[in-house]
């Protein structure tokens, strides 16, 4: 085993904050360790070549739970959730831990809730939280996790009355905020979640990890919004784990973040399974988002589906690593992936690194990835119709992106996604 | 209401003159044919008309209703009662027909300083003028002619001119890919826009839409230029004779 010295300030900073305690202390000994073999990653590591985090995070961020911000400042960060009207339950998480005052349960007893901070966490949880994750951020994560939501839907439940999961940052101190959420759902459960990180201006990092664990049968809508702060770090790892003909629709909209490292993995571990990854940028100055997936079809016939849709303005730059692993009992194998990308200005840019590792023979495996500016056969319609130059960009860039949350089943969802959508584009006509 | 006046047009990227020194003057309440072979020019002088990039004019003049019409946008063109519709209508993947039609009404309309149409108001108007064109409510769901055939794609465009109410029609081969019973249909819808304030221009190869839309004037387009005019009948003579005569 080799062993990289920790030297930047970042990591120092981790290196000297680390002391576990509690049941969990193990645990996080051995995540911390495995951390420790890369230390952050950097630009020489090529899944991470175009996020160097040694450089981004130039100064400390020392790990911190708890938060220092006055009640007026919290709430107006609760209260930029564009779910307030639609989440049917919600877990509020203030600067990494906790705020029961804030949160309301669901009410329901067919889930199940624990907060993740807790000294006695429930077999369920802390039966999943197990080192050996082979990325160093979410090793970093399970080292350092200080809460997030443990939920566990009861077999045959359905909760289809959203619930959310909302993780405020003040950013009131330069800091690394690190919560962690466990889903389970177990045999034939369904639920649909919201994940929403919004944050305050300043520096910080947010690490989060979702660990989504879905049982035979069951299904699980998921939908992300991230508006971090625009100075923030949102470092995020998704870990998706689907038995025999589990069901997985999941979209991810990412509107804020100086810097955005989002991950996902997902693992088909029973046959006639289902995933739909989606995803869309909308991305703005110099704006930097680096999602990188990893489908791994270990057992065959499974059906995957990811589709993002990328929309860069100004100097802001996208990345799109999707990575296909169909191993060799795999056979059926449905897998498509796509990206593609819109760039609004000269200096806006994408990567799309496609990659498909296929060692089955009887596979219908695809990828395809395109960029470009508007159509202007498209503009000159919309224009000889009598909608202005500003408008007709804007109503073709917000279709663009729509792509990639049409088929969110919730039309409550839909239509919150659409409002985002639709704000990030007057505000651009506004800039 | 259109004065034409020895238009030249070239093509942007490469040194093609396309229009060679056209004259063309359409009246309020006529209906106007311009029949030619194809390459003659005669959508080129459509997309002139509505300001698709991409063409330069090097000389001459179009005035309509008093205005430079080449100084206007191409916005500013529609909203001022400028409507072409597409040989090849654009598909816009992601913007639900009835939406488009919406936003595109209630922009002319601010653009000539008239209230915004509310949502019923609208809604009303579409159906109405949608049954009478045989255009579902399904179509004016699904995104702008995405997954539409020929002929709901040209139903789809009569419909718009007939929601947005355009003091100027042109119509590029509106006929083409139709069908008979397709034909009859979006010739009735433009016939009964038919007004003594409103002029068409109809473009057209062959003289089979004339058998229902029937013109006032019918012009021949020949290498860039019109090249004979008359009545009606000038169709005929051509569907006999074809173009040969013209050819440059």
């Amino acid at each position: 085993m080799t062993v990289t010295l920790m030297k930047t300030p970042a990591e120092t900073a981790y290196t000297d904050a680390f002391d576990p305690q509690g049941a969990l202390a193990d645990v996080r000994k051995s995540a911390f360790a495995q951390f420790a073999e890369t230390g952050l990653p950097h630009r020489r590591m090529e899944d991470w070549k175009w996020t160097d985090l040694r450089q981004l995070m130039s100064s400390p961020l020392p790990p911190v739970s708890g938060t220092t911000a006055s009640a007026g400042t919290i709430d107006a960060l609760i209260s930029a959730s564009p779910f307030g009207d639609v989440a049917r339950a919600r877990l509020v998480f203030v600067d990494g831990a906790y705020d029961a005052d804030r949160s309301s349960l669901p009410a329901t007893g067919d889930v199940e809730f624990a907060s993740l901070g807790s000294d006695d966490l429930p077999g369920w949880v802390s039966d999943k939280l197990v080192a050996g994750s082979t990325d160093p951020i979410a090793a970093l994560n399970l080292a350092y996790m200080s809460d997030g939501a443990g939920l566990r839907v009861k077999a045959g439940s359905s909760m289809d009355a959203p619930i959310e999961l909302l993780f405020v940052t003040t950013a009131e101190q330069a800091a690394t905020y690190t919560t962690r959420n466990v889903v389970v759902l177990e045999e034939g459960a369904s639920a649909t979640l919201i994940e929403t990180h919004i944050g305050g201006t300043g520096e910080y990092v947010h690490n989060a990890v979702t660990q989504l664990h879905i049982a035979n049968k069951a299904r699980l809508d998921r939908v992300k919004v991230q508006e971090e702060g625009l100075e923030a770090i949102h470092l995020s790892n998704t870990e998706v784990h689907l038995a025999d003909s589990a069901y997985l629709k999941d979209f991810t909209l990412t509107i804020g973040g100086h810097a955005t490292r989002q991950q996902g993995f997902v693992t088909f571990e029973g046959e006639h399974t289902e995933s739909h990854v989606s995803g869309a940028f909308l991305l703005t100055g110099k704006q930097h988002n680096d999602t990188r997936l990893v489908i791994d079809h270990a057992v065959p016939n499974c059906l995957s589906r990811e589709l993002f849709k990328c929309v860069m303005d100004e100097a802001a730059r996208g990345i799109f690593q999707g990575k296909a692993i169909v191993r060799r009992d795999a056979q059926k194998t449905d897998g498509n992936q796509s990206s593609h990308a819109l760039l609004l200005s000269d200096e806006a840019e994408f990567d799309a690194k496609p990659e498909l590792e296929i060692y089955a023979d009887d596979v219908v495996c695809g990828h395809g990835a395109t960029s470009g500016d508007l159509d202007e056969n498209q503009m000159f319609y919309l224009r000889a119709r009598g909608i202005p130059e500003t408008e007709a960009k804007s109503m073709l860039i917000g279709a663009f992106a729509a792509e990639a949350f049409d088929d969110v089943e919730s039309d409550a969802i839909r239509d919150v996604l659409g409002g985002l959508a639709e704000g990030w584009l007057e505000r651009r006509k506004a800039g | 209401m259109l004065e034409i006046k020895n238009l030249h047009v070239s093509l942007e990227e490469e040194d093609k003159q396309i229009i060679k020194g056209l004259d063309l003057t359409i009246n309020a309440g006529e209906v106007n044919a311009i029949m030619g072979p194809n390459g003659s020019g005669k959508s080129t002088l459509s997309y002139v008309l509505a300001g698709r990039p991409g063409y330069v004019v090097t000389d001459g003049s179009i005035t309509y209703k008093g205005q430079d019409l080449l100084e206007m946008g191409i916005d500013e063109r529609a909203a001022a009662g400028v409507f072409l519709a597409f040989q090849y209508p654009i598909e816009i993947p992601g913007v639900a027909t009835m939406q488009f039609l919406k936003v595109a009404l209630n922009a002319q309309r601010k653009a000539r300083n008239e209230g915004e149409m509310t949502t019923p108001e609208f809604m009303r108007l579409v159906r109405e003028k949608a049954e009478k064109l045989n255009v579902t409510t399904d179509m004016l769901k699904r995104p702008v002619n995405v997954g539409f055939s020929g002929g709901e794609k040209k139903r789809a465009e009569i419909l718009q001119m007939a929601v947005l109410e355009p003091a100027l029609c042109v119509l590029d081969e509106t006929d083409s890919g139709l069908d008979i019973d397709a034909l009859r249909l979006v010739a009735e819808g433009v016939n009964a826009l038919r007004s003594p304030e409103r002029a068409m221009l109809l473009i057209t190869h062959y003289q089979r839409l004339l058998d229902y839309i029937v013109p006032d004037k019918v012009h021949v387009m020949s290498d860039g230029r019109i090249v004979k005019s008359g009545g009606k009948e000038l169709a005929l003579e051509l569907e006999k004779d074809g173009y040969a005569a013209f050819a440059a």
